[in-house]
């Protein structure tokens, strides 16, 4: 517990300090609970992502960091690896290819690629996955760029 | 993880890590080729000799803990002093190559680079040497000075805390824990035993060695875990010989291939088959593994409690009877054309014995019955094997001393008795696994000669079966010597060698896909004193023909 409890501060000054270095991911700390956080990433260009901002919610178990935290999308977002209803995501790194080495920070760049090279064979969302498998990136992509001006973008007027 | 999973490469059976296989890898049909149909057992053949004689050389061996772990560091050993590298070292890469010596010298030696960042053992650190100054622990992010850092090759830095809870994390996750790599998430670095020795608590570290030596049978393409319940022994087998078969030194048998229990001649496929059908019918056979059927005449129930089928009811009514085909013991000859035919399905089933019984009429499938006969042969053999198992541990625990007191004879020339008892044993298991051959059988000509060698083992080992069960009962009651008891001894030692000599051919002919109908007919000319009622003869030219009349 403590010794999780001092990590997440030192990934929480880290933070403070690289605002600015990363302007693609916003973490941050649950003002009452240091295991509970939430990031706002951008969409990565060229994807049908593209200015869209998602909101991921991280939940930190005491073993961290030589557990994974658990992550998912609070934003809807249209993608194989990610499901489509719970948010949860499909990503080694947040399962048996964690490494305590890793960080929040780090998730979030690993969850940023993975918006960039989705891996349909082995999908949380089957719809969005068979499209990619059957070699639909246009019915794909428009799906996603869909979902994305749906729930990724603030709302205009 | 690597993609060579499944393939056994030649290195492995040529490389000189067999050495302490006892034999070569003789045929099976040289080695008994030249043995008398007649002859009697020799007296100083011991147990297991005697039961295995007529099996292929030995090509395994059964290993107890120690063994595992002598072996297990004898390959370590070697690697480490042929590759000159560290014990630790050796040891990554045996688990990365599933303990194969030779496969591991094949690697190193085409292209050391390669191995070396395939499993992670890196010659030098990958980042820059520390210059004395304070280092961040790769995991908790605080300071410490260069000598409090722990790292393998690689040069990672993190604190012996979170290398322990790295440690003690991924040990109980599982055996993974056994191809650990550096905490940094790029690197390749292999984390070593030493590492574990050096920074795992206590009881982390038993489960560690645990799973390292399991890992050298569970991840050995020539090693197993002996099947059997709380057995801890494994079996080290050399392939590319004849049989599959292996006998633990806890007693069980079974086959190395598919780990059923042993079941030679009959394939593992076959096998497989059999037990998947049995599982489906399991319902409907209930009722025949119920060891009672009423007597044929006096309609008591009979309790079937001896191994072999020859039944006698109560007094008074001591109506002697076929437990399979439940008619009249002494039909068998007449009836059945001058031989035991009670495994023979068409016979049965032409006379019309299976209208008779309730129960079977209710079967309104053919299928079914057909699969009834076989079953039930198959069931009843079983049970009267582990009769015999239980008979041949009641006669080494009392009865023999009590048989050697009576008849004055040193237990050791009671051997006959134990013989007969592991030949029966022995027999049972074969004849039960030829009624699963027998089911999926489909060629006629083939099935009668199947059905004729199988009849005339069955009826030598029923013979066998009785005599030790019901002849030797007077002796043991006797009062003192007698020449009886040396005639008793003449008849069951000879009924034995009979016996095991039906079995032999039955097995070899079972093994050749009963290609070989010519010779194996003339060879049980010898044991059986008229050939001519060999309704086999019919299909012999034709199977042999049809595979170009090998021999044996
Ligand atoms: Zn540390
Ligand atoms: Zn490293
Ligand atoms: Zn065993
Ligand atoms: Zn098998």
């Amino acid at each position: 517990m403590q010794a999780s409890r001092a990590r997440l501060f030192k990934e929480y000054k880290e933070v403070q300090r690289e605002k600015v270095a990363d302007p693609d991911i916003q973490l941050v700390c649950d003002d009452t609970n240091i295991f509970k956080w939430t990031a706002l990433i951008k969409g990565p260009s060229e994807t049908p992502y593209e200015g869209g901002v998602f909101q991921l919610a991280f939940a930190v178990p005491e073993p961290y960091p030589l557990q994974p935290p658990q992550v998912r999308f609070l934003t809807k977002i249209f993608h194989p690896n990610v499901h489509f209803k719970t948010g949860e995501i499909c990503l080694d790194i947040l399962k048996n290819a964690w490494s305590p080495a890793w960080t929040l920070q780090s998730v979030c760049r690993a969850i940023i690629a993975l918006m960039a090279h989705p891996e349909p064979d082995s999908p949380l969302n089957c719809d969005s996955g068979n499209l990619l498998r059957s070699g639909d990136v246009r019915g794909f992509n428009s799906m996603a760029r869909m979902y994305t001006r749906l729930a990724a973008m603030p709302k205009k007027g | 993880m690597d993609s060579d999973d499944g393939m056994l490469d030649a290195h492995d059976l040529e490389s000189g890590e067999d050495d302490f296989y006892s034999g070569g890898t003789d045929d099976y049909n040289d080695s008994d080729a030249d043995e008398p149909d007649y002859g009697f057992v020799e007296e100083d053949v011991d147990d297991s000799a005697m039961v295995a004689s007529h099996r292929s050389q030995i090509n395994y061996v059964v290993l107890k803990e120690e063994d595992i772990r002598r072996h297990q560091q004898d390959d370590i050993g070697r690697v480490a002093m042929v590759l000159s590298i560290s014990e630790v070292e050796a040891s990554i890469l045996l688990l990365h190559y599933h303990w194969s010596v030779s496969k591991v010298h094949d690697e190193w030696f085409a292209d050391e680079e390669r191995v070396r960042r395939t499993v992670g053992i890196l010659e030098g650190p990958v980042i820059p040497t520390p210059d004395g100054r304070e280092l961040t622990c790769g995991i908790c992010f605080e300071s410490f000075r260069p000598e409090e850092i722990v790292s393998v090759a690689c040069g990672h830095p993190f604190c012996p805390t979170c290398w322990t809870g790295y440690i003690s994390t991924t040990i109980n996750d599982g055996p993974g824990c056994l191809m650990l790599k550096c905490p940094d998430p790029s690197c390749p670095a292999a984390v070593g035993q030493d590492m574990f020795e050096k920074l795992a608590s206590k009881e982390d570290k038993e489960k560690y060695y645990r799973y390292f030596l399991r890992s050298y049978i569970e991840d050995n393409r020539k090693m197993k875990w002996c099947p059997a319940p709380g057995c801890e022994h494994a079996i080290d087998f050399a392939a590319g010989t004849g049989s599959y078969d292996v006998s633990c030194l806890c007693s069980h048998s079974f086959c190395w291939n598919c780990t059923e229990e042993a079941h030679r001649p009959v394939d593992c496929d076959t096998v497989a088959q059999w037990i998947l059908k049995n599982s489906a019918e399991s319902e409907n056979m209930n009722w025949i593994l119920a060891n009672s059927k009423p007597c044929p005449k006096c309609k008591r129930p009979i309790e079937k409690n001896h191994g072999c089928m020859h039944m006698t009811c109560t007094p008074p009514c001591k109506y002697e009877f076929c437990w399979l085909c439940l008619n009249a013991w002494t039909d068998h000859g007449e009836r059945t054309g001058g031989f035991y035919a009670c495994n023979r399905y068409e016979a049965a089933k032409q006379e019309g014995l299976y209208d008779e019984a309730e129960k079977r009429r209710e079967m309104a499938k053919n299928s079914l019955e057909r699969y009834t006969h076989y079953y039930e042969r198959w069931a009843s053999n079983q049970t009267s094997r582990q009769k015999a198992m239980v008979d041949l541990q009641i006669m080494r625990s009392e009865k023999l001393e009590k048989l050697s007191d009576i008849h004055r004879t040193p237990e050791s020339q009671l051997k006959f008795i134990t013989d007969a008892l592991l030949q029966i044993i022995e027999c049972r298991r074969v004849l039960k696994w030829t009624y699963a051959y027998g089911y999926y059988l489909p060629d006629h000509d083939k099935r009668q000669f199947f059905e004729y060698l199988q009849g005339e083992a069955e009826s030598g080992l029923e013979r066998l079966h009785k005599c030790v069960e019901k002849e030797l009962s007077v002796f043991e009651i006797a009062e003192g010597p007698s020449d009886d008891f040396n005639h008793f001894r003449t008849k069951l030692t000879g009924l034995t060698s009979i016996t095991k000599t039906y079995f032999e051919n039955l097995v070899k002919a079972l093994e050749n896909g009963l290609a070989d109908v010519d010779s194996q007919a003339a060879s049980s000319k010898s044991t059986n004193s008229k050939p001519s009622k060999s309704k086999g003869g019919g299909g012999k030219g034709k199977g042999s023909s049809k595979n170009g009349g090998s021999s044996s």
